[in-house]
């Protein structure tokens, strides 16, 4: 037990909350503020093709007249007109770590993730504030005909059709206002195409660092997985905290064909200034499976449902999720499934622990279509509170369309057993490393999900957040 | 007194996706009515009980204002943060599950209440039967109060009733007040014609150590609103509710039942099982929530839904909401069709299968009809059943 509490003493509170001064002279900063003016000023930027000129400002029009959600956590603390939708760095996109700027590269370096290309990864993509700035695929993997790419370079070459036939398809600028919001001023994120009965085996990774005070980040990632494919991809996020809002309004679409299977896991701990207001999808073809593995530990206010549609016959989808909610948060997290196709079936399973008057909310929706004869759904969403300040809700909502199928759900709120606490601690340990580990217990459907390196990090960032200085 | 009305009903305590349609429901009522109704089957009260009629429904709140600062129906920090809707029943009584719409109406069509007093200590030696059998096309609007004096029983049966192929409105308000230590029963079995629009609104506070529990059976009628908001303001007090509900043809159902947990070591026990036939929709919303300084407290909510056509609807929203850590709150919900093996073994013992399915649905609803304490509504009820399937 010794060497546990040498372990959480010798954690860098610093991991992910450093602020690496951005020379001025070095990047450039839209002004803040949302108008068509800067909606064109980014398009102009990226060098749009002209029907995504004309889409930013249909979505544009769109996020002026959607209404802000009426249900979920206040976001009267975001103010666009104090946000830069556009943050980047003067310099272009790199394929080697050594040619990126060298604060940029100190950033990424002090968050392990070159190691971690090295190590464990099969490509990886650095977002910093607006715009990649690393993006590397290994050759082997690439030789398999695997496109991971920066979206901007897709939206111009050989993969262009593709991109326009689903960029935006699956999480249309209707959906709600940030979605819209997203079309108007998105730019970075990835593109993946894994080819037919291609199976990637170890994960691509992306990562996101919003570096930037009052800036917003708005990423697309989309992700195409052909007939027989199989993928692991995972997604970072971090930013250092300011006292200003920040705004995370990416989105990510991904397609599973016949067959395929795609893994998405992430990790997020955006700073505790942060309105994460992120949109997931996933559309499931015949036989394919989804899986999602999602963390979430930062942010100041989150909205986070990734949905999954399962179209095709017999595709599967299984959701995991941790959400730890501490002081000055309230993340609104779970997920969300329409049942289309015959004989389809998910499982959502999810933890939650709210602590120093952290808000923790599950919110879900499992619907199953009068076509989806024979689905199966399964939820069970666990909230452990671990004080009488904080606030553990749980808000799933299910709408079923046929009798041929069978749907069960289970939630439970409550806390830590004394009698548990009182065990470990006749053994000898201390009250506070009891609860550290029934608490890592708690998350361990979790982690078990996650390669052990992001399981590590998991653990550690429970740690910390468990010590007060998350 | 005639008129239209549009009542907004049954809003979630905290608000979800719109796409799912069940932040609320509405009720549209054109060309309203009142007939002069006269309930039966309550000319002889138990000992140690009064009945005061032709009440004002502000004027039969008011019993509950008395004690307001121990009931605390709206008190500042209990909120939920995202998407709390308390607000908008703020001027109620007592909160109830369809809320102050409700109210609303009573008050505006000036319906007064028959208001049941038990004295303290009293345990009612037999229940208080109200029979109401409708004519075809009768609207008729129904307000009860009951209030349980200190350490003192009562058990109340509501029965409405009208010929299968009858229409009409029949809106029912209860509200109910345990004081300490008492102890309070209410059952309801609806048996309305296929045409009638029903409503059933209760709102209940239970002092230290009371208790409510409701038993429920919502079996006829096509536009079904059926809703409970049970306070229970002080330690120990405890709260159940057995529902059983049967939708056939196009009917809808629609319930919101809450359990608002805020004393000590208190106790909800929600127990909803039905059956949804033809092309009938239901929407079910169920919720536990534990408000600060509810230590020691625990609620339990499950739903078991049979559904047996390819046609029908199925919402359920079972919300816990939580702020207290010193509580165990739990829900479960099992929705689909009887089991293949079930059938298998049933018709192996020579039952064919439409009989078999005709037991198992019985057998659901019946379980909660025998709950009913007065023997002969018990068999009315369950002869309804087995006649109706």
């Amino acid at each position: 037990m010794s060497d546990n509490k040498m372990a959480v003493a010798d954690i860098n509170h610093s991991l992910y909350d450093f602020k690496d001064i951005e020379n001025e002279q070095d990047f450039y900063r839209m002004e803040e503020g949302l108008s068509r003016e800067t909606v064109l000023k980014v398009s102009e930027e990226k060098n749009d093709p002209d029907w995504m000129r004309e889409f930013r400002l249909q979505c544009l029009d769109l996020y002026n007249r959607i209404k802000m959600p009426n249900w979920g956590p206040s976001i009267e603390g975001l103010d666009m007109d104090k946000i830069s939708s556009y943050v980047r760095h003067k310099s272009d996109m790199k394929g080697k770590w050594e040619d990126v700027p060298e604060d940029i590269k100190n950033t990424f370096e002090k968050l392990g993730i070159p190691q971690a290309e090295r190590e464990s990864l099969a490509g990886v993509g650095a977002q910093y504030d607006s715009e990649l700035v690393y993006h590397n695929v290994r050759d082997e993997v690439a030789a398999q005909g695997v496109i991971y790419t920066d979206l901007e370079s897709a939206l111009r070459g050989e993969y262009a059709d593709m991109i326009k036939s689903h960029f935006m398809k699956l999480v249309p600028p209707t959906d709600h206002k940030f979605a819209a919001l997203h079309g108007a001023v998105w730019s970075g994120g990835s593109f993946v195409y894994v080819p037919q009965n291609v199976k990637v085996d170890i994960p691509l990774q992306s990562y996101f660092r919003l570096n930037a005070a009052g800036a917003g980040q708005f990423e697309h990632t989309l992700i195409i997985v052909d007939e027989g494919a199989d993928l692991h991809f995972i997604e970072g996020c971090s930013a250092p905290k300011y006292n200003v809002a920040n705004l995370h309004a990416g989105c990510v679409e991904l397609y599973v064909s016949k067959n395929a299977r795609l893994r998405y896991s992430t990790i997020e701990n955006w700073s505790k200034n942060m309105y994460n207001l992120n949109t997931k999808r996933a559309l499931v073809e015949d036989g394919g499976i989804m899986e999602w593995v999602s963390g979430s530990f930062g942010s100041h206010t989150s909205y986070l449902y990734p949905m999954t549609i399962l179209k095709g016959e017999g595709s599967k989808m299984e959701f995991t999720g941790i959400t730890f909610a501490g002081k000055g948060q309230n993340l609104d997290t779970g997920a969300k499934v329409v049942h289309q196709g015959e004989r389809t079936s998910s499982v959502i399973n999810t933890k939650s622990i709210s602590k120093d008057g952290g808000i923790g909310t599950y919110r879900s929706s499992v619907i199953i279509q009068s076509t989806a004869k024979k689905a199966k759904a399964s939820v069970s969403c666990d909230s452990l509170m671990l004080d009488s300040i904080s606030r553990a809700d749980t808000i799933p909502g299910m709408d079923i369309r046929t009798n041929d199928a069978d749907v069960g759900h289970e939630a439970k709120i409550g806390r830590i057993s004394d009698e548990a606490i009182f065990y470990l601690m006749s053994r000898g340990i201390s009250e506070e490393d009891a609860k550290a580990m029934i608490v890592s217990g708690f998350a361990n459907p979790v982690s078990k999900e996650l390669p052990l390196e992001y399981a590590v990090e998991m653990n550690n960032l429970i740690r910390l957040e468990m010590s007060g200085n998350g | 007194m005639s008129s239209d009305f549009e009542l907004k009903v049954n809003v979630l305590p905290v608000t979800t996706y719109n796409f799912l349609h069940v932040n609320e429901s509405t009720i549209k009522i054109s060309d309203l009515s009142l007939g002069k109704r006269k309930s039966t089957d309550e000319a002889e009260l138990p000992s140690g009980v009064s009945k005061k009629s032709g009440v004002s429904f502000g004027e039969a709140g008011k019993v509950f204002g008395s004690f307001s600062g121990r009931i605390n129906v709206l008190a500042d920090g209990y909120a939920a943060p995202n998407g709390d809707t308390s607000e908008r029943d703020k001027e109620q009584a007592v909160r109830t599950g369809m809320g102050a719409d409700v109210d609303r109406l009573m008050r505006d069509m000036n319906v007064t209440s028959d208001v049941y007093t038990v004295d303290e200590g009293v345990k009612a030696d037999k229940p208080i039967a109200i029979s109401d059998k409708y004519e075809d096309g009768e609207m008729a609007l129904l307000s009860y109060v009951i209030h349980a004096k200190k350490d003192s029983e009562i058990t109340v049966i509501l029965m409405e009733s009208s010929e299968r192929s009858a229409a009409g409105l029949s809106g029912i308000s209860v509200r109910l007040m345990a004081e300490d230590g008492a102890k309070i029963t209410l059952v309801k079995t609806q048996m309305l014609g296929d045409g009638f629009v029903h409503f059933y609104d209760i709102g209940g506070a239970c002092l230290e150590g009371a208790g409510i529990s409701l038993v429920t059976l919502e079996l006829g009628g096509c536009d079904v609103h059926s809703s409970a908001y049970i306070n229970l303001s002080e330690d120990n007090s405890a709260y159940s509710s057995n529902l059983a509900y049967l939708a056939r043809d196009d009917h809808r159902l629609d319930f919101n039942y809450v359990a608002d947990q805020r004393g000590k070591k208190t106790e909800a026990l929600m127990d909803f099982k039905g059956v949804l036939m033809d092309r009938a929709q239901k929407t079910f919303r169920g919720t536990l929530d534990f408000k600060s300084g509810s230590s020691g407290s625990v609620g339990d909510e499950q739903e078991d839904a049979l559904l047996l056509s390819p046609d029908v609807v199925n919402r359920t929203m079972p919300v816990i909401l939580c702020q207290e850590e010193d509580v165990e709150g739990r829900h479960g919900a099992t929705i689909g069709q009887l089991t293949e093996e079930l059938l298998f073994y049933m018709m192996s013992r020579g039952i064919d299968e439409e009989r078999a399915r005709r037991i198992m649905v019985s057998a659901r609803l019946e379980s909660v009809a025998r709950l009913i304490p007065d023997p002969d509504i018990m068999q009315k009820t369950i002869y309804y059943i087995q006649n109706i399937l």
